[in-house]
């Protein structure tokens, strides 16, 4: 397919290699102006990083947050050239986003999701067993890692969504929807989820079935090629921001949740609650090859996931098509982790 | 070319653009992630009329989109205009309906989605009570103003010919106003149309709003601009088949 960025990406060397040149002359250090970052309002050390002002000292720039609706979002955004790092998009979107080719690489992962995302049913709803999921109506945000695990669920029973209603919800409506007890249950994230869980509703466990079935789900950090090409330097000192709230929040998880809490909106309780459900991997695993790391001939374990992940996109017809396995781990970049680990 | 009849320009148009639509997607000039070619987009369209969208037919997807569009504006223009006309006709009325129209009018759909569910659930209720809500001010503000605006002359002589206050109502000011009250009928089914994708983010798994959201989601613009096609020729013909009903019943209008 002819690569109509090339245009785009030209222009946008050609601007870069101007204000470095501006920066050079006036002498001052090619760190951005701005940064734009895409992120979502999340129980998780990335807030203590975003309240402490770690990420903002770490990039160098003044950084400017715009609240995403999904991972899809970020897609769009980093495509439009809008959004330079996206933070904790999730890995559903990430794969349709680099099968789709989009100016993207990914450099480093918020955590790896478990049990966080789940399938909760009501209780008055009487399901036991996958196959009293049929004639029941499930609900997820659509194009979400929950709709991925979900729909995986279903395959991996054998159930099709003619005997499974699955509608497309936000996170907000699945809590309004749930309290008139018009769905039986949804596959979602906190808060919604530890709201419809306090409201009748159980836990119905899936993740560990469907991991070791290959749907692995986590929240990555993405960063646009043309802002990772012109400021490699705001790039590591974000990474190395987060890797230093991973490490606050391994020592001191109490004074963290404080942090946390403040930042969501929420109790620290609740924040602490949150975390625990969530496998925040620390920046030194995320380069090995269990996650990130791995070669274009040898790609690592995060490169198949994705790849699985954008197979099954496909089959869906979300995405038109998928690439062979290397070009998941070609987009992946482990070079700004190795660097904020030096 | 002074000369030229107008279908001809029209023709001459659609031709112009088409032409730049294959010329700047056929060069590779921009990925079809931005802008599908007419023949991405062609082969999108087939498949979705093969293979449907999500497990469910085009048809079923066009359908539940028709009936809720007809649903809320046959419902909310019928009930707009017989408020707009009991406000046209009484002060009383207008003093008492005047400010929650008014308020109603500008509100965007998406402020009070969460509310509709809440109240009334995720099933159609809450999504043809949307499009209900859509077109009711506008229905009822072109009832009103059809209604104030017949000559007065006409009432008092009416009135001085000895008609009752309901002949009135029924033989001057209905006809007087019908014009005003189907030119709004037309604004309101825009707006309704409109509305559309806000009511199918209420628990979508069917409807073209729906499926243009969904598609957007994965940039398949080739789906999104297949949906945005329907949406339009769709909205297109409603509007002739409108028009049409305008121009029988009130042939008079404007002359």
């Amino acid at each position: 397919m002819p690569n109509g960025l090339i245009t785009r990406r030209a222009a946008l060397a050609g601007t870069a290699a101007a204000s470095v040149a501006l920066a050079t002359r006036r002498g001052w250090a090619a760190a951005p102006a701005t940064v734009n970052i895409g992120f979502f309002t999340e129980t998780k050390p990335t807030m203590i990083a975003k309240g402490e002002g770690w990420f903002e000292a770490g990039a160098g720039g003044k950084l400017n947050w715009t609240e995403m609706g999904s991972g899809a979002d970020i897609n769009t955004a980093i495509t439009a050239g809008s959004c330079d790092i996206g933070l904790a998009t999730g890995s559903a979107a990430t794969a349709a986003g680099i099968a789709q080719g989009l100016p993207f690489k990914l450099i480093g992962m918020v955590d790896n999701i478990g049990p966080a995302e789940e399938m909760t049913v009501r209780t008055a709803a009487n399901i036991k067993t996958p196959a009293d999921f049929r004639g029941k109506k499930v609900a997820t945000p659509f194009g979400s890692t929950s709709h991925f695990r979900l729909l995986g669920f279903l395959k991996t029973n054998g159930l099709t969504q003619r005997d499974v209603t699955v509608l497309d919800m936000k996170a907000a409506a699945i809590v309004a929807a749930w309290s008139r007890g018009e769905i039986d249950a949804a596959y979602v994230w906190a808060p919604a989820k530890s709201k419809i869980l306090a409201d009748g509703g159980a836990v119905f466990p899936t993740y560990e079935a469907l991991d070791k079935a290959g749907y692995v789900i986590a929240d990555l950090v993405v960063v646009r090629d043309g802002f990772a090409k012109q400021y490699p330097e705001a790039v590591t000192g974000f990474l190395k921001a987060y890797g230093r709230a991973l490490t606050m929040y391994q020592q001191k998880p109490d004074d963290s949740a404080v942090l946390v809490a403040k930042q969501a909106g929420v109790t620290p309780a609740v924040a602490l609650a949150d975390m625990k459900e969530y496998d925040f991997v620390s920046l030194k695993d995320q380069a090995s090859d269990a996650w990130l790391g791995g070669t274009a001939a040898n790609p690592g374990k995060l490169a198949h996931v994705l790849k699985g992940t954008a197979d099954f996109l496909v089959e869906q017809k979300s995405i038109k098509s998928a690439p062979a396995v290397d070009a998941f781990q070609k987009a992946i970049d482990t070079g700004y982790l190795t660097k904020a680990l030096a | 070319m002074r000369t030229l009849p107008s279908w001809v320009i029209t023709l001459l148009s659609m031709a112009v653009v088409l032409a730049i639509w294959i010329g700047i997607t056929s060069g590779g000039l921009v990925r079809d992630l931005f802008l599908p070619g007419p023949l991405d987009l062609w082969d999108g369209f087939m498949e979705l009329v093969q293979d449907g969208y999500k497990g469910r037919p085009l048809l079923e997807h066009v359908g539940m989109s028709l009936f809720r569009v007809i649903a809320g504006f046959l419902t909310g223009a019928a009930a707009g205009t017989l408020l707009g006309l009991g406000m046209g006709y009484s002060p009383r009325i207008n003093a008492l309906a005047a400010p929650f129209i008014e308020f109603l009018r500008p509100l965007p759909q998406l402020a009070y989605l969460v509310l509709l569910i809440i109240w009334l659930g995720i099933g159609e209720t809450s999504k043809v009570t949307m499009l209900f809500l859509a077109a009711l001010p506008v229905s009822a503000i072109a009832a009103r103003d059809g209604v104030a605006n017949v000559p007065p002359e006409r009432v008092s002589v009416a009135l001085a010919l000895g008609a009752s206050r309901w002949q009135v109502f029924r033989y001057v000011i209905i006809p007087s106003a019908l014009p005003e009250i189907l030119v709004g009928a037309r604004l309101a089914a825009g707006i309704v149309y409109g509305t559309l994708i806000a009511a199918e983010i209420i628990a979508g798994s069917n409807g073209i709003g729906w499926m243009i959201l969904d598609a957007g989601r994965f940039l398949r613009s080739d789906y999104v601009f297949a949906g945005i096609g329907m949406i339009g020729i769709t909205g297109i013909l409603i509007d002739r088949l409108l028009l049409l009903i305008e121009r029988r019943v009130v042939h008079w209008a404007g002359r």
